[in-house]
C-alpha cells in the first residue's frame, strides 16, 4: 500500500513537472523576467520579513498597531462607501444621460485627482480654519461663524475619496460607454426599468472595472502619509514613518510595508477568488457607443447638480482657495522658472506614463499569451508597489540598482574608466521607479477592458494563421484602446504629483512641481505651495482634455 | 489642437533630457574638478537658502548641487550610497538627525578655525562633525485676554491641574517635540519625563493635529488658552502674506519658559560634512560662507531664526521679544534621547 502511495506522488509530480513543460512556452519565460524586473525592489522589501521586525516590534504592538489597524480600517471601509457611490453614479449619469454641461462634466470629474491629496487636505483645513476662508465669508455677511472641523478621522476620509474618486469614474465609465450598449438594449427590449437595469444588470457586469478603480483607491488611501498626518490620523502608514524615523528602525518600517503588501495582496486575490466562475467577456464584437437618454428638463438640472456636487468638491473649492493663496503670495513666489520646471515635470510624467502602460500590457498580454495559468497571479505581484509608501519603495530600488552601480564601477574601474553612480542620481532609476510604483494604475483598467474582449476573436484570428503581435496591434489593441488611453492619463497625473521617491531618487537640477509645492509645505508655507500646487493642477489638465476628446471621439 | 500637443510634449522632452546630460557631465568631472562643485543634501527648504547658495557660488565659483529631502531620507539615501555618495554637506533642521547621522558614520570630524571661533560649544558637536548654523525656541503662546504671563513660569509646570483642558500641542512625531522631550530627560530623568508627557496628555485641549500656527490659530479661537511652539513661526506668521494670520500673530504673548532656572529649550539647524565627501574642501568653505555676517543675516532676516554668530542681530521682529536665556544642555543628548522621547510619549498616549 505504502509503496503505491509514493507512486502515486511521484506520478503526480512528473505529470505537473510534465504539464509545465508543456504549457510554459518563450511567453511564460519573457513575463517572469519582466515581473522579476519590475517586482524586484517589492521582492527585496518583502525578503525583510523573514529577517523579523527591529526591538521596538512588541512596543509597537502593545502601544501603537491596535490603532494603525482600527483607523486603516475606519478609512478603507468609509472611503469604498464614499467612492464607489460617487465614482459609480457619476460615470452612469454621464455615460447615459443627456444633460446640461455634461460634456464639460466628462472631463472635470478627472480633474480632482490631479490636485495632491495632501494639498487637497490643507486646502480644506484652511476653508474651515479659524480666521480661513468660510471664517471671513461669514464674517463678511454679519453671520455667526459655525466652524466645521474638518481634521479629523471622518474630515480625512471625505477628503481622500473626494479626491480619489476618480480612479472608480474612469474605469466604471470605460466600460459604460463602450460594453454596455448591446445589454441595454436587449434589457429594454425586455420591458426591464432603467432603475433595475442599472442594479441588476450593469452594477454587476461592470464590476471588475469598478472594482479595479476601487482598488487603486484603497492602496492610495493606504499609503497616504501627508493628509494623515496633518489631520493626525495615525495609520499603518503614519506607523512606518514613525518606526524607520522616529525610532530609527528601518528593518520595523520594512516590516510594516511588507505586512501592508500582504494585506493588499489579499484583498486582490479575495476579489478575483469571488468572481472566479463568472466570465465577463460580452459575447459581441460591435462595442458601439452607449445611446445616451434624453429627459424632462428638470430631470435634466437635477441629474446635472447631482454629477457637479463632486466636481464642486473635489475640484472647485479647493482649486478656488488655492487661487486664493496664490494671488496673497505670488508677489514673493511666482518665478519664471515654474515654466521651465512645469515642461520638465510634463516630459517626465509624459515619459514615464508611456513606459509604464508599456510595460502593463506586456505583462497582460504575455501572461495571456502564455498557457500557464498559475503564471497570470505571478503576474499580479508587480502591481504590489502602488501600496508601498514611495519612500519605502526608493529603499527597494536603491538595493539593487546601487548594487549595480557598484559592480558597474568596479568593472569599468578595471578598465581605467572612473564612472560614478550611473544608474542611482539619473533619470533612469526615476523612470524605474515610477514603472515599479506606477505599474497598478496602469494595469488595471488595462486588464479590466482587455478581461471583456472575448478570447474567441483573437483566437479566431490565430487560428487563421496570425501571430500573437499581429493579432494584438490589428484586433486586440483597438478594442482595448479606452482603457490603455485611461492608464495613460491616469499614470500621467500620477507621475505629475509624486512624490517622496522623486525627493530621494531625483537627479541634482531636475525639480518636478510637486518638490516644488512639497518644499514650501512641509514647513507650514501652505500658502505658498499653492502657486505650484496649481501649476501642477494646470498642466495636468492639458492631457486629461485631449485624451479625453480622444476617448469621445470614434 | 494635435500639432501643438506634440510640440509641447517634444519641448518637455528636450528640456528633460538636456538637464540631465548636463548632470552627468558634472558627476563624472567632480573629481577631476574642471568644475568646481559642492554637493548639499538640505532638510531646509527655505527659499532665502537659495539666495545664500546663489551668493556663495558669485564668491567662490563653486557651484552648489542641492537634493531637498527630510533629514531622514537623506540620512537613509547616503547610508546606501556608501563610499559611492556624491554628498558633501547634510544640513538638517535640527540637532538630534545631525547626532545621529554622527552615530552612523556618515560625517567626519573638520577643523576650521571659523568655526570654532564663531560658535559656542554646546551648539557644535564634541568631536567637531556638525556645527549649529541657526537657533529656535520653544516657546509658548498664549492667549492675552485669558492668561497672565505671571501664571506661567516652566514647561514643567504645564502639567499643574489650572491647565487642564487649555494646552495647544502638535503630534508627537513633530521633532521639535521629540527634541524637546529629549531635553527633559537629560535635564529630569526618564521617570519624571514620563510623569510630565502623562500630564500634558491630561491636559491637552485637543487630539494633537496640524501644524506648529495651527496650534496659535486655536489659541486664539478659543480652543486652548497656550500652545508650545516653534519661535519663527511665529515670526512667519506676523509677516505672513495673509492678513489674517498677522491678525492672529498679534493676539497672542510669547513667554521664553524655564527663565529662573536652566532657560528655554532651544534647538539648531546645522550642518556637517559628509564622510566620503567628494568636494571636501568645498564643502568646508561652504559650511564657513554660511557662518559669514551675511549669510547669517539672511537667515535671520527672511526666516526669523536666531543667528548664531553674536555680531549679527536678530531681525526686528524676534528682538523685539528681548533676550532670554538658554537651555545650555550640549545638543548631542538631543540625539542621544529620541529614540527614548519617542517611547515615551508612545507610552503616555501622545499621539
Amino acid at each position: 500500500m505504502k509503496q503505491v502511495g509514493n507512486r502515486n506522488v511521484a506520478f503526480s509530480l512528473k505529470t505537473r513537472l510534465k504539464r509545465l513543460k508543456r504549457d510554459s512556452n518563450r511567453w511564460s519565460v519573457f513575463t517572469l523576467v519582466i515581473v522579476l524586473f519590475l517586482a524586484l525592489p517589492i521582492i527585496f522589501i518583502g525578503v525583510e520579513l523573514f529577517s523579523g521586525p527591529g526591538e521596538t516590534w512588541s512596543h509597537i504592538v502593545t502601544y501603537l498597531l491596535p490603532e494603525y489597524i482600527w483607523n486603516s480600517l475606519y478609512l478603507v471601509f468609509f472611503c469604498s462607501i464614499l467612492v464607489l457611490i460617487i465614482g459609480v453614479s457619476s460615470a452612469w449619469f454621464v455615460s447615459r444621460f443627456n444633460f446640461p454641461f455634461r460634456k464639460q462634466m466628462e472631463w472635470l470629474l478627472i480633474l480632482p485627482l490631479a490636485i495632491p491629496s495632501y494639498i487637497v487636505g490643507y486646502a480644506y483645513a484652511g476653508i474651515f480654519d479659524y480666521g480661513g476662508s468660510m471664517d471671513l465669508i461669514f464674517r463678511q455677511l454679519n453671520l455667526e461663524f459655525i466652524r466645521i472641523d474638518i481634521m479629523n478621522r471622518a474630515g480625512l476620509a471625505f477628503v481622500l475619496s473626494i479626491s480619489l474618486f476618480p480612479y472608480v469614474y474612469v474605469s466604471a465609465r470605460a466600460f459604460f460607454l463602450n460594453q454596455a450598449n448591446n445589454l441595454l438594449e436587449a434589457s429594454k427590449m425586455l420591458g426591464v426599468s432603467e432603475q433595475k437595469t442599472f442594479f441588476k444588470l450593469m452594477l454587476p457586469l461592470a464590476r471588475p472595472a469598478i472594482v479595479a478603480g476601487l482598488i487603486l483607491v484603497l492602496m492610495e488611501v493606504l499609503n497616504d502619509y501627508g493628509a494623515a498626518s496633518y489631520y493626525g490620523v495615525n495609520t499603518f502608514t503614519t506607523g512606518i514613518f514613525r518606526s524607520w524615523f522616529s525610532l530609527e528602525e528601518p528593518e520595523t518600517a520594512v516590516y510594516l510595508s511588507a505586512l501592508l503588501i500582504i494585506i493588499i495582496f489579499a484583498l486582490i486575490l479575495f476579489e478575483k477568488w469571488q468572481v472566479r466562475k463568472v466570465k465577463f467577456t460580452s459575447s459581441k464584437t460591435n462595442n458601439t457607443q452607449i445611446q445616451r437618454k434624453e429627459s424632462k428638463k428638470s430631470m435634466k438640472w437635477l441629474i446635472f447638480s447631482v454629477v457637479f456636487l463632486p466636481v464642486l468638491f473635489g475640484f472647485i473649492l479647493p482649486v478656488t482657495q488655492l487661487i486664493y493663496w496664490a494671488v496673497l503670495t505670488a508677489a514673493t513666489v511666482f518665478d519664471m522658472a515654474f515654466i521651465i520646471i512645469s515642461l520638465q515635470s510634463f516630459g517626465i510624467a509624459i515619459t514615464s506614463a508611456v513606459i509604464t502602460v508599456f510595460f502593463a500590457l506586456l505583462l497582460i498580454y504575455f501572461s495571456k499569451w502564455s498557457s500557464f495559468r498559475t503564471i497570470k497571479n505571478i503576474a499580479r505581484i508587480g502591481v504590489l508597489g502602488y501600496a508601498i509608501p514611495g519612500a519605502v519603495i526608493a529603499i527597494g530600488i536603491m538595493i539593487p540598482t546601487l548594487a549595480l552601480d557598484k559592480w558597474l564601477i568596479k568593472t569599468l574601474g578595471t578598465f581605467g574608466i572612473d564612472s560614478g553612480l550611473i544608474i542611482n542620481g539619473t533619470l533612469i532609476a526615476l523612470l524605474y521607479a515610477y514603472a515599479v510604483r506606477f505599474l497598478a494604475v496602469a494595469y488595471n483598467p488595462i486588464d479590466s477592458t482587455a478581461l471583456k474582449v472575448d478570447n474567441s476573436i483573437p483566437d479566431s484570428s490565430k487560428i487563421l494563421g496570425v501571430g500573437n503581435l499581429k493579432t494584438f496591434f490589428k484586433i486586440e489593441f483597438p478594442l482595448i484602446k479606452t482603457g490603455v488611453f485611461s492608464a495613460v492619463i491616469l499614470v500621467f497625473i500620477d507621475v505629475m504629483k509624486e512624490l517622496p521617491l522623486t525627493l530621494i531618487l531625483k537627479p541634482y537640477h531636475i525639480d518636478t512641481l510637486a518638490v516644488k509645492a512639497f518644499e514650501f509645505a512641509s514647513d507650514e508655507m501652505v500658502m505658498e505651495a499653492s502657486i505650484p500646487s496649481l501649476f501642477i493642477i494646470f498642466t495636468a489638465m492639458i492631457p486629461v482634455i485631449f485624451l479625453n476628446k480622444l476617448l469621445i471621439k470614434k | 489642437m494635435k500639432k501643438i500637443v506634440v510640440a509641447v510634449v517634444a519641448l518637455s522632452f528636450l528640456v528633460a533630457c538636456g538637464n540631465n546630460s548636463n548632470k552627468k557631465d558634472n558627476s563624472t568631472e567632480n573629481k577631476t574638478s574642471k568644475d568646481q562643485v559642492v554637493n548639499v543634501y538640505t532638510h531646509r527648504h527655505y527659499a532665502p537658502d537659495q539666495n545664500i547658495f546663489k551668493m556663495f557660488e558669485k564668491k567662490t565659483g563653486i557651484k552648489v548641487k542641492v537634493i531637498n529631502a527630510s533629514a531622514d531620507e537623506l540620512i537613509q539615501k547616503m547610508k546606501m550610497e556608501g563610499k559611492q555618495s556624491p554628498a558633501d554637506v547634510l544640513i538638517t533642521v535640527d540637532a538630534g538627525r545631525l547626532s545621529r547621522a554622527k552615530d552612523q558614520g556618515l560625517l567626519q570630524s573638520i577643523a576650521s578655525e571659523i568655526l570654532e571661533k564663531s560658535i559656542p560649544e554646546y551648539l557644535q558637536d564634541v568631536d567637531n562633525q556638525w556645527f549649529g548654523l541657526t537657533k529656535r525656541a520653544r516657546i509658548i503662546a498664549f492667549a492675552k485676554d485669558r492668561v497672565k504671563p505671571e501664571e506661567l513660569s516652566t514647561y514643567e509646570d504645564l502639567v499643574a491641574k489650572k491647565w487642564k483642558g487649555k494646552i495647544l500641542i502638535r503630534s508627537s512625531s513633530n521633532i521639535y517635540n521629540q527634541s524637546l522631550m529629549a531635553s527633559i530627560i537629560a535635564n529630569d530623568g526618564e521617570e519624571a519625563a514620563k510623569r510630565w508627557a502623562e500630564g500634558i496628555v491630561a491636559n491637552m485641549a485637543r487630539s494633537p493635529k496640524g501644524s506648529d500656527r495651527d496650534q496659535v490659530k486655536a489659541v486664539v479661537a478659543g480652543e486652548g488658552d497656550l500652545a508650545i511652539v516653534n519661535s519663527y513661526y511665529i515670526g512667519k506668521m506676523l509677516n505672513s502674506p495673509d492678513p489674517e494670520e498677522v491678525k492672529t500673530a498679534k493676539q497672542i504673548g510669547l513667554f521664553f519658559p524655564n527663565q529662573q532656572g536652566r532657560g528655554t529649550h532651544i534647538n539648531v539647524s546645522g550642518a556637517g560634512v559628509a564622510k566620503y565627501a567628494p568636494n571636501k574642501e568645498n564643502a568646508i568653505r561652504f559650511i564657513e560662507y554660511l557662518m559669514s555676517e551675511e549669510a547669517q543675516q539672511i537667515f535671520t532676516d527672511a526666516n526669523y531664526e536666531y543667528p548664531i554668530l553674536e555680531s549679527v542681530l536678530p531681525v526686528k521682529d524676534i528682538k523685539n521679544w528681548g533676550d532670554f536665556k538658554e537651555d545650555n544642555l550640549g545638543l548631542n543628548k538631543l540625539g542621544e534621547n529620541n529614540k527614548k522621547a519617542v517611547l515615551i510619549f508612545d507610552e503616555a498616549g501622545w499621539k
